[in-house]
């Protein structure tokens, strides 16, 4: 026991003198990840853009035309600013807004009048998004101002129509008479408004899931990343040990090459468990992700990360030479990051894809990372996949041991 | 004591040690004499626990390297020929690890840290990181890290390769202390003169198999009286050999086209009579060279060969 426990601190404290190296382990995912991140959807804020209005009919109507753009949610997502026709284009030209709307005078005459107009829209031809969004909303506001007219267009024409008295007001008769017409058309309308007849049902896969959380999505398989990284840098050092003699000098020893092993692999662990520790912190309470079972996520994560080191040192032990063995842990590595959902999460992959590399062992230990977050993992069934990982292990390490022991040590 | 009997080590169809015998006493230094890849460093791997002997068995204080690995190793003091440190440990870490590894802790762990730092002459640099030392100073601190749990048997393999002087004559002296203090050393080199200063008693190995062995003396007295005699020139091998064949005093070790190495009783008094001896055998002498018995005289008396080839 003294011994493990001093093979645990002596390469910690050898760690802890090489921080570059764990820097990278872990700044590597951490980049990659911040960087698939950003580009597949990070940014939480939508689409916004500015539209331009040069309104050159100065009445109601237009003033309704515009405003539709200022309410719900196109007013979070489209800014609009009248301007006069001249500064509009020019503003259009240096890509300063989205689109520049044109609402020619006489607007209001040919909509009271059912007669054809045309209004103009110019798109911002450097952006896609957001010109899009206000071409389809035009097009729809364009087409009820076409039923409003048919519904509404007499009382509407008597409100244009009017002209004040002296005292600017308008004469309590014609207000009695639109209100009387505005309440008789939405009697004669009221069977197919209220309720609605046809009904619009959104469902989304999932049921009451959440909304897509890229972050949640990507996190654990940062994760996973991470320690893969970490399991293939601190593989190494057994190649270290035995150029450095320090190997053959332990064998020599009364003590066991497993505990050596052993106390070895606690301390990558323990390495792993505080590196995956400060990212689950980082998770969910830096960046807010939503993350349930955090104390089983560490335990289980540590696990894992003991058993992908445990494997790498095999594969290590099994390599001609050191140059080899870090060729041979890179080329595992980077097809079980691909296929085990430690690059894309598996719920970017081809189902067919994402079954196979569930059964890849970081893919495997990921799928159950998600459902300790997903708080859908019961404790007894961590319980036994963590005895199944700790067999595991068992097993890597005797075969380690014979190994060591066998030829590597000696070659 | 070490106990080493009919020890056999082979790698496929190589035979690294073939049925090698010896017994190291306690109290003494016994030296394993050979040139490199004579099989004293599988020597001492099969000793030490690291590899596993073929056949044969070795016994440290009356304990089976094989059967009683933990028990024998235990008393082990094991200072490899590379240098085994941790090279980016400061030097007392590395002493605290190796002394945690034969099982010494607390106190007495802290106690003998400061013991062997202060006689490898290294307290002062207890915590320096072993990537700043030198390599002497890098070896004396391999060799602090074998004794520092005090063990009964040590073993040395080469410890003085690539140490400057300073260094070499500090880490003999730290031999030889640990010898007096009545631990068994066995000590293998290629330095015939290290090995001559040095070790009570000595076996000469090479190819695997040991050639000669006892004290310094009884190996002298193989060589008798005679002294070792080289000519360089050119030589008819069969015409050698037959000028030689009545002389008792001269026996004929090597002979090649260029080179003749003669054992010879009292050469200096002989010289005149070699000389004829050698015209009559068509030899052309460019130059000759006397050599008074000494341990690589045996060697080369033994194998033909010089122990640094």
């Amino acid at each position: 026991m003294r011994f493990l426990l001093a093979t645990v601190v002596k390469d910690l404290i050898r760690r802890r003198r090489d921080p570059i190296a764990l820097l990278l382990w872990t700044g590597i995912p951490l980049a990659i990840g911040g960087l698939i991140f950003l580009a597949f959807g990070g940014d939480d804020a939508g689409p916004s853009g500015r539209l331009l209005v040069a309104d050159q009919d100065h009445t109601v109507l237009s003033a309704l035309l515009t405003g539709a753009y200022q309410q719900g949610p196109l007013a979070e997502i489209i800014e609009v600013e009248v301007v006069e026709l001249e500064e509009g284009h020019e503003r259009i030209d240096a890509g300063e807004a989205s689109g520049l709307l044109i609402i020619p005078e006489g607007f209001s005459a040919a909509v009271l009048e059912s007669e054809p107009f045309e209004i103009s829209l110019v798109r911002n031809p450097a952006q896609r998004i957001v010109p899009g969004i206000i071409e389809e909303s035009l097009s729809l506001v364009v087409e009820s101002t076409f039923y409003l007219q048919r519904l509404f267009g007499e009382p509407l024409d008597v409100i244009v129509g009017t002209q004040p008295d002296d005292a600017n007001v308008v004469p309590d008769s014609t207000v009695a008479s639109v209100s009387v017409a505005f309440d008789q058309i939405v009697d004669r309308t009221r069977p197919y408004l209220f309720p609605p007849v046809i009904e619009l049902e959104t469902t989304s896969p999932g049921g009451d899931e959440e909304g897509f959380d890229f972050a949640r999505l990507f996190f654990p398989s940062m994760l996973f990343m991470a320690l893969l990284f970490m399991a293939q840098g601190l593989s190494e050092d057994i190649w270290r040990e035995r150029s450095q003699g320090t190997l053959r000098r332990v064998i020599a020893t009364p003590q066991r090459v497993a505990t050596f092993l052993v106390g070895k692999l606690l301390a990558g662990a323990m390495l792993m468990l505080v590196v995956i520790g400060l990212g689950l912190i980082a998770g969910r309470w830096v960046f807010g992700i939503e993350l349930h079972g955090l104390p089983m996520a560490l335990v289980w994560t540590t696990f894992a990360g003991m058993m992908l080191l445990a494997m790498m040192v095999l594969v290590q032990l099994f390599a001609s030479s050191e140059r080899t063995g870090n060729i041979l842990t890179g080329a595992a590595i980077f097809p079980l990051a691909m296929l085990g959902g430690s690059f894309f999460p598996f719920e970017a992959m081809p189902d067919w894809l994402a079954s196979v590399g569930r059964y890849t062992p970081n893919g495997w230990a990921l799928t159950k990372l998600n459902q300790v977050f997903a708080g859908e993992l019961p404790a007894l069934d961590l319980l036994q996949s963590i005895a199944a990982v700790a067999l595991v292990i068992v097993v890597f390490v005797w075969l380690s041991m014979r190994r060591i022991r066998g030829r590597f040590a000696h070659s | 004591m070490i106990e080493v009997a009919q020890l056999r080590k082979e790698y496929g169809d190589l035979v690294a040690v073939g049925g090698v015998s010896f017994t190291a006493e306690t109290g003494a230094i016994f030296g394993l004499l050979g040139p490199n890849g004579a099989g004293k460093t599988t020597t001492i791997g099969c000793i030490s626990g690291l590899l596993e002997p073929t056949a044969g068995t070795v016994r440290v204080r009356g304990h089976d390297v094989v059967r009683e690995g933990t028990r024998a190793k235990a008393s082990l003091g094991v200072v490899p020929q590379e240098i085994a440190l941790y090279e980016d440990l400061s030097a007392g870490e590395n002493v605290r690890f190796w002394g945690q590894a034969y099982g010494l802790g607390g106190s007495k762990l802290r106690a003998r840290m400061t013991d062997v730092l202060e006689i490898t002459g290294l307290l002062d640099r207890a915590d320096d990181r072993v990537d700043q030392f030198s390599g002497g100073m890098k070896r004396r601190l391999n060799f602090a890290c074998g004794i520092v749990h005090e063990p009964q048997v040590l073993l040395l393999d080469e410890p003085t390769v690539g140490v400057d002087p300073q260094s070499r004559v500090r880490l003999l002296d730290l031999v030889r202390e640990q010898a007096n203090q009545g631990v068994c050393v066995l000590y293998t080199t290629h330095y015939m003169e290290e090995a001559q200063s040095m070790c009570d008693r000595l076996a000469i190995i090479d190819h695997g198999h040991i050639i000669a062995q006892g004290s310094l003396e009884e190996l002298q007295a193989q060589m008798g009286e005679r002294d070792l005699v080289r000519v360089s020139g050119s030589f008819d091998e069969n015409d050698l050999r037959r000028v030689f064949s009545r002389d008792e005093d001269v026996e004929v070790v090597t002979v090649d086209d260029a080179q003749a190495t003669l054992s010879v009783r009292q050469a200096s008094s002989k010289l005149p009579t070699l000389l004829a001896a050698l015209t009559r055998a068509d030899s052309e002498v460019r130059d000759i060279t006397v050599s008074q018995p000494s341990l690589e005289s045996l060697f080369i008396k033994l194998t033909g060969k010089e122990l640094r080839e």
